[in-house]
């Protein structure tokens, strides 16, 4: 009986102690995860390009497309708005990815600002971290003779969830930081 | 008077010295005996001892000090039948731990080449001028690894002796992860093979 | 003493100058230094207000001595404010700032409560559209925390329940000893709908968010969408500010005190209850 009291004692301190360390991320290890973060964004804006240029073959493309889907979570939305309206355009991440491929340009120029924002990671209510990452990029359109038919610059803020997790690997279990990447906003900006 | 006492003096003086002189003589040599049987037994002593530390694993001495004592206690030449019987047993062991040691080196030095293989092949993807030169260079590497689903890890940090990861990944995704964003940003850590030579487990850390 | 003031305007100067970046590709010069300077997420301008962030947007070190410094808040805080509306550093924006980075300094933190996200939407009512301000805060709970609705503007609403007449409200009551009558009388408290509530508790407050519930069970209130959104912020002692989204050129733009205001706490804990009654 003594022993089981203890066990459960020793238990519970672990339990509280895990979940202390849980509340508590240190700076290195929440920069770690905000690099880690923000890596998945870069990840995410090199499938826009590689999809959105008219050079890369159907079938990379369509494999590109698999790989961005995996980067975000299956119920993910992508809500688009243009300068001067409110109305949103919502797209689910693969209908968003296709849209692009399909666009009807001779040729796309699509470029990413040296800016990224990191928002803090705030926890919801099942614990999961919550921040949204801020980035712009600039999209160009051009018809066969080469003139620009189309322009524009958007602010894409890109929800991150951040959740740890563990998997087992070889007998060993491996703790790691499962980053997904939720709804997105794309939306268009004066600001250059 | 004088001259006389002068006579007896001399002559017992010259007694003293001759008396003397072979008194110390023959003590020296006898000294120069003991003094070198001493030397011998200390010597027999300290290689019996080292001998059996070395034969029992109870020295902190490295392997090149420990072959370098055999070395001294084969020079003193002791012809002693234990320290004899325990020389062969010491060398025995010495040259075991030796093919050890040298079969460790190689394994690290193959383990660095693989390494440096890796980590040359993934920058290679990275920089390919084409998405088909880039392939190629996939279908190689993956011919180092068991399957094209062996787990890609990847250390994001190291904190209070813990590793943070990343979501794992497998092979084939890393290699077309490196081919698509046109970046190599890890480095091996540690490879891991089957009995086959074949990587069945990768681990990166973030350069 | 000339020297030392230019050393300081200077010092003002470089504490905010925006770092100027740039990238070319192909026959396009892209710009980054508005970029840098907009306040381009609500976290952000928290994070400015409190001086969490330097210049170039990198988080600082809790233990980084610049980190929170109240002499790099007077320095900061000035650009968070819609120059516009602004533009000339007003008394009152000088007292803000002297009030905000005193030695008892407060800052603005996310779970510190007393801020509220008003998010102006479409909604069709019995099939024509209509604009509805809804509000929301951020309530704890669990192991983090989420945006609730603590309220709703609904000028339809607000018409049901106006403010009548003190003469007015008066003549419409169930006199005292209406229950020995088996209260014969009440029938005239129905006859009037649009007063109906002169018959209720002088407690009595009309909740919007019921109202609102039931009109969307009911089907006849149908979400169309967001407009725009903007906060209010009551944390600061004595001090209500607004921040409002401003998307345009130049390095004064996305969240932006639009509206402050002088506001002892007694007067605060009114306007509050429309917010979160």
């Amino acid at each position: 009986m003594k022993k089981i009291i203890a066990t459960l004692v020793i238990a519970l301190c672990v339990v509280g102690s895990a979940m202390a360390q849980e509340e508590e991320i240190d700076y290195a290890r929440k920069q770690a995860i905000d690099s880690l973060a923000l890596e998945k964004v870069r990840d995410l804006s090199k499938y826009i390009k590689i999809v959105g240029s008219k050079e890369t073959p159907f079938s990379e493309a369509n494999r590109v497309i698999d790989r961005a889907e995996e980067l975000f979570m299956s119920d993910a939305e992508i809500g688009v708005s243009s300068l001067g309206s409110n109305k949103i355009t919502y797209y689910r991440v693969r209908k968003y990815f296709e849209h692009l491929m399909r666009l009807n340009y001779d040729r796309v120029e699509i470029e990413w600002y040296n800016i990224e924002y990191v928002s803090d990671l705030q926890r919801q209510p099942d614990g999961t971290y919550v921040g949204v990452i801020t980035i712009f990029q600039t999209f160009r359109g051009y018809d066969k003779e080469g003139n620009l038919t189309y322009k524009d610059t958007t602010k894409k803020d890109i929800t991150v969830y951040v959740k740890r997790k563990e998997t087992q690997i070889g007998g060993r279990t491996i703790g790691f930081w499962d980053v997904l990447l939720g709804d997105m906003r794309v939306k268009e900006t004066t600001n250059r | 008077m004088k001259s006389k006492i002068t006579t007896i003096m001399m002559v017992l003086l010259a007694a003293f010295i001759t008396l003397g002189g072979t008194t110390s003589c023959k003590s020296k040599k006898r000294l120069a005996r003991e003094a070198a049987e001493a030397e011998y037994k200390s010597k027999v002593e300290q290689a019996v001892k080292d001998l059996n530390a070395i034969l029992d694993d109870e020295t902190l001495w490295s392997l090149e000090e420990k072959e370098a004592r055999v070395k001294t206690i084969k020079d003193w030449n002791l012809q002693n039948a234990e320290v004899d019987d325990l020389l062969f047993q010491v060398e025995k062991k010495l040259a075991r731990e030796r093919a050890q040691k040298e079969e460790e080196e190689r394994n690290k030095q193959e383990a660095q080449s693989a390494n440096a293989t890796l980590e040359r092949n993934f920058a290679s993807i990275a920089r390919s001028g084409s998405v088909s030169q880039a392939n190629r260079t996939i279908n190689e590497t993956l011919g180092l690894f068991e399957s094209p689903n062996v787990p890609v890890l990847i250390i994001i940090n190291q904190s209070a002796g813990f590793n943070d990861y990343d979501r794992p990944t497998t092979i084939e995704k890393y290699l077309n992860y490196l081919k698509d964003q046109k970046i190599s940003p890890n480095k091996v850590h540690e490879i891991k093979y089957n009995a086959n030579g074949k990587i069945n487990e990768l681990e990166l850390i973030k350069k | 003493m000339k020297i030392a003031r230019n050393i300081i305007l200077l010092a003002l100067t470089f504490a905010f100058v925006w770092p100027v970046v740039g990238q070319t590709i192909g026959d396009f010069k892209m710009d980054e230094t508005e970029l840098y300077a907009m306040t381009k997420q609500m976290g952000q301008f928290m994070r400015r207000f409190n001086y969490e962030e330097d210049q170039y947007g990198e988080k600082l070190n809790p233990k980084d001595p610049k980190y929170r410094n109240n002499e790099m808040r007077r320095k900061s805080l000035p650009i968070l404010f819609d120059q516009q509306k602004y533009g000339k550093q007003t008394d009152l924006q000088r007292y803000f700032i002297e009030d905000v980075t005193k030695d008892d300094s407060t800052y603005m933190t996310f779970l510190g409560g007393r801020w509220y996200s008003e998010v102006s939407c479409t909604f069709r009512y019995n099939g024509k559209p209509v604009n509805i301000s809804l509000i929301l805060a951020i309530e704890k709970e669990g192991l983090g925390s989420k945006w609730v609705l603590t309220n709703v503007y609904f000028s339809d609403f607000n018409k049901l329940f106006p403010n009548g007449e003190i003469a007015e409200r008066e003549k419409h009551f169930l006199h005292p000893m209406s229950h020995e009558l088996d209260f014969m009388n009440i029938y005239k408290a129905f006859q009037n709908p649009e007063v109906i509530e002169y018959y209720a508790s002088k407690e009595f407050q009309p909740d919007y968010l019921t109202l609102f519930f039931y009109e969307i069970k009911q089907g006849r209130l149908v979400f169309q969408h967001v407009d725009s959104v903007k906060f209010h912020v009551f944390q600061i002692k004595d001090w209500y500010f607004e921040v409002s989204w401003f998307d345009r050129s130049g390095l004064n733009s996305g969240w932006l005190m639009s509206n402050v205001i002088y506001m002892p706490e007694k007067e605060k804990t009114n306007l509050i209850k429309f917010y979160q009654p």
